[in-house]
């Protein structure tokens, strides 16, 4: 009896033993970066991501309850470069977490150390539409780029966690030497096609395009963030048919029909690829999601 | 001697003048630290038989706002608003509509001080660029004004640990208002000048996800200050807010129903006065990326004036009703155009009726609205 009333006056000691307090609360704004973080950190890390795969990263609504969801979070981690900057001044000041506010520790932005695409040369104008003038934020669309953030992330976390440094470190070398592995295996898969053309939704497929020898020929949108009208459509599957353009891509957030509408006036085909992990049911985790785009593009090309 | 002394001189300016320009391309002061700036401007044209300016274009206003990190600590905002005088139309009205430091230093608190908009219900929240409607609701203009509260103080949001967003917020003011006239820029006519008068406000905010897709906001609001008439002023409010945003096409599709109750009254211990109160209804639908819809219903009691109908100050007295219709097309994020009809009728059979047409554009930075 003794014992047990011992045990029980020693159970709020043993809560406070419970491996569940060395871990990093981690929130993410999108999919990817959630995944990586989830490699990284392995057992010792929780990562949850506000945005959806499914769900435009440009406009995230800026729900009161992500601010809640990220209000005990020790770490959040921006893809940076503005992709999220229509959201995230909002949420998280929201969140009253001192933590994760820019300039605190737990405050990362996850594009540090990629090398950038589409940095605008002189002077920024919204003419060009609601471009990013600090250049291409789909970064995460690179394999190779994701290889950047987890060595970033594993040195985050021990700096925040530096009991379990050698765990990131090592979790990190192993997400890096899987990755390097899967993207020898989707060049070879993607080698014969390499040259082939295509039109993306928005330009966020271009890092993907650039690994892995594909061209990026045009948008279905004509200027970032202006839907296309009929008359542009026209013109583009004009300049599809004469330069030989057989794909159009779109992702679940895009609008389905202008991106068919186009590749039916082309003869192309329009296919529905995700762009962040969860975009479709396939796609997992960062390795899944890759492995569903390769094979879609290449049963496709193969097709043409 | 003076014509040596000229050339000498010549000759040292010349000298020095390529220095001067190297020192000018080297300034030791930086920019970089310059605060986001961006600015809004209203233009409206309205038609409208029953007032006494049936038909004009006018200058609504244009907002500048700033804003940056001031220290690790502190982030400072500001909005300038140029608008027209109300009495002649003319563009020469300055006002510094908000200038407010912010700081999330504190855990679950966000702490404000400045000259702000009270965080009072939902539209009182909203800048006039912002407005869903082209004119506020009725109500709005009796309680706490078109463009809400806006007061000089200090307020606290605190971000409670229950499992779903609920906020309570907690703000003084000054007691004496800040317009140029002492009438006050608001009508709650505190105006009190001893200084234990500090009209004080309780918000609180409870927000739900009903599913992925859609949110149930539930607030309520009281704003109270004690007027140089020795009552207690105070405006009551409750509001609900049906929201619907399909993550999938989160730029595309979406709903949102909205509607809002006001009660201004005035108080001692032995005086009850029910002054005014009011209610609007609305639901707004995106028809696609750059087609929103909406309709408001809504009815004001006891108010003086229901509606500033011109520039006279002409009001409608009594009971008064008002529907509207919207139709908004947004070419980008950065400009609209939004036509919208009113009709508006009170107890006694006066009409006021007007189809509007207001262009809204947005340069440089400009911060996300909330949701």
């Amino acid at each position: 009896m003794k014992l047990i009333k011992k045990m029980i006056w020693m159970l709020p000691l043993l809560a406070l033993a419970l491996p569940a307090w060395a871990d990093l609360k981690v929130a993410t704004s999108l999919s990817d970066l959630a995944s990586v973080a989830q490699f990284v950190g392995g057992t010792h890390v929780t990562a949850t991501s506000l945005c959806k795969g499914y769900e435009d990263p440009h406009f995230v609504p800026a729900k009161p309850s992500l601010m809640k969801a990220i209000q005990n979070a020790d770490v959040f981690i921006s893809v940076g470069l503005e992709l999220d900057g229509g959201w995230l001044p909002l949420v998280i000041p929201g969140s009253r977490n001192p933590k994760i506010q820019p300039g605190a520790k737990g405050f990362i932005d996850a594009s540090e150390g990629v090398e950038v695409l589409d940095k605008p040369v002189g002077t920024v104008s919204r003419a060009e539409g609601d471009i990013h003038p600090l250049g291409n934020p789909h970064y995460y669309s690179d394999p190779l780029n994701l290889v950047v953030v987890a060595d970033h992330l594993a040195q985050v976390f021990s700096d925040l966690d530096p009991a379990n440094a050698a765990d990131y470190a090592a979790n990190a070398k192993d997400f890096d030497e899987k990755m390097e592995k899967a993207v020898k295996g989707w060049k070879e898969q993607l080698a014969p096609y390499k040259g082939a053309k295509l039109v993306t939704y928005h330009e966020n497929f271009k890092y993907f395009a650039n690994r892995f020898g594909l061209k990026t020929f045009g948008t279905v949108e004509p200027k970032p963030g202006i839907p296309p009208n009929p008359r542009y459509l026209n013109e583009t599957a004009e300049a599809m048919k004469a330069s030989d353009v057989k794909v159009v891509i779109y992702q679940p957030y895009y609008d389905a029909d202008a991106a068919q509408q186009l590749a039916k006036l082309a003869g192309a085909t329009a296919l529905e690829i995700p762009n962040e992990v969860g975009g479709v049911p396939e796609a997992k985790d960062v390795f899944s999601k890759f492995d569903y785009i390769v094979s879609t593009l290449v049963k496709t090309l193969s097709a043409k | 001697m003076s014509k040596r002394f000229m050339l000498f001189v010549l000759a040292g300016a010349l000298y020095c003048a390529p220095w001067s320009a190297n020192a000018q391309t080297r300034s030791i002061i930086s920019n970089l630290a310059n605060p986001a700036i961006g600015m809004s401007a209203l233009f409206l044209g309205q038609a409208a038989p029953n007032l006494n300016q049936p038909i004009g274009m006018q200058f609504q206003e244009a907002e500048l706002s700033v804003i940056s990190t001031v220290d690790p600590y502190w982030t400072l905002a500001a909005n300038l608003v140029f608008g027209a005088n109300p009495n002649d139309g003319i563009p020469d009205t300055v006002e510094a509509e908000e200038a407010y430091a912010t700081t999330d230093s504190i855990p679950d608190i966000q702490l404000k001080v400045g000259e702000m908009r009270a965080q009072f219900g939902k539209h009182g929240l909203l800048h006039t660029h912002a407005f869903p409607f082209i004119q506020a609701p009725i109500i709005m203009g009796n309680t706490i004004g078109m463009e809400g509260f806006k007061d000089a103080g200090i307020q606290a949001s605190w971000l409670s640990p229950l499992p779903w967003f609920c906020e309570l917020t907690l703000g003084a003011y000054t007691p004496v208002s800040d317009d140029i006239n002492g009438q006050g820029n608001h009508p709650l006519d505190f105006n009190a000048s001893s200084q234990d008068n500090i009209p004080y406000l309780v918000h609180l905010k409870n927000l739900f996800d009903v599913d992925e897709d859609t949110t149930m906001e539930l607030g309520a609001s009281d704003l109270t200050g004690m007027g140089a008439d020795d009552l207690h002023h105070a405006v009551y409010g409750v509001d609900l807010t049906l929201r619907n945003v399909p993550l999938r096409q989160s730029n595309q599709r979406g709903w949102i129903l909205q509607g809002e109750f006001m009660k201004k009254v005035s108080y001692n211990d032995s005086v009850y006065n029910q002054e005014t109160q009011g209610w609007y209804g609305s639901y707004q639908y995106r028809l696609d990326q750059e087609w929103w819809t909406g309709v408001r219903y809504e009815q004001c009691y006891n108010t003086t004036p229901d509606l500033q109908v011109d520039t006279t100050e002409n009001s409608l007295p009594g009971h008064v009703q008002r529907a509207s219709l919207d139709l908004a097309w947004l070419a980008s994020e950065f400009s609209e155009v939004r036509a919208e009809y009113s009709y508006a009728r009170n107890d006694a059979g006066v009409v006021d009726n007007r189809a509007m047409l207001q262009f809204n554009y947005v340069i440089g930075f400009h911060p996300p609205h909330s949701y």
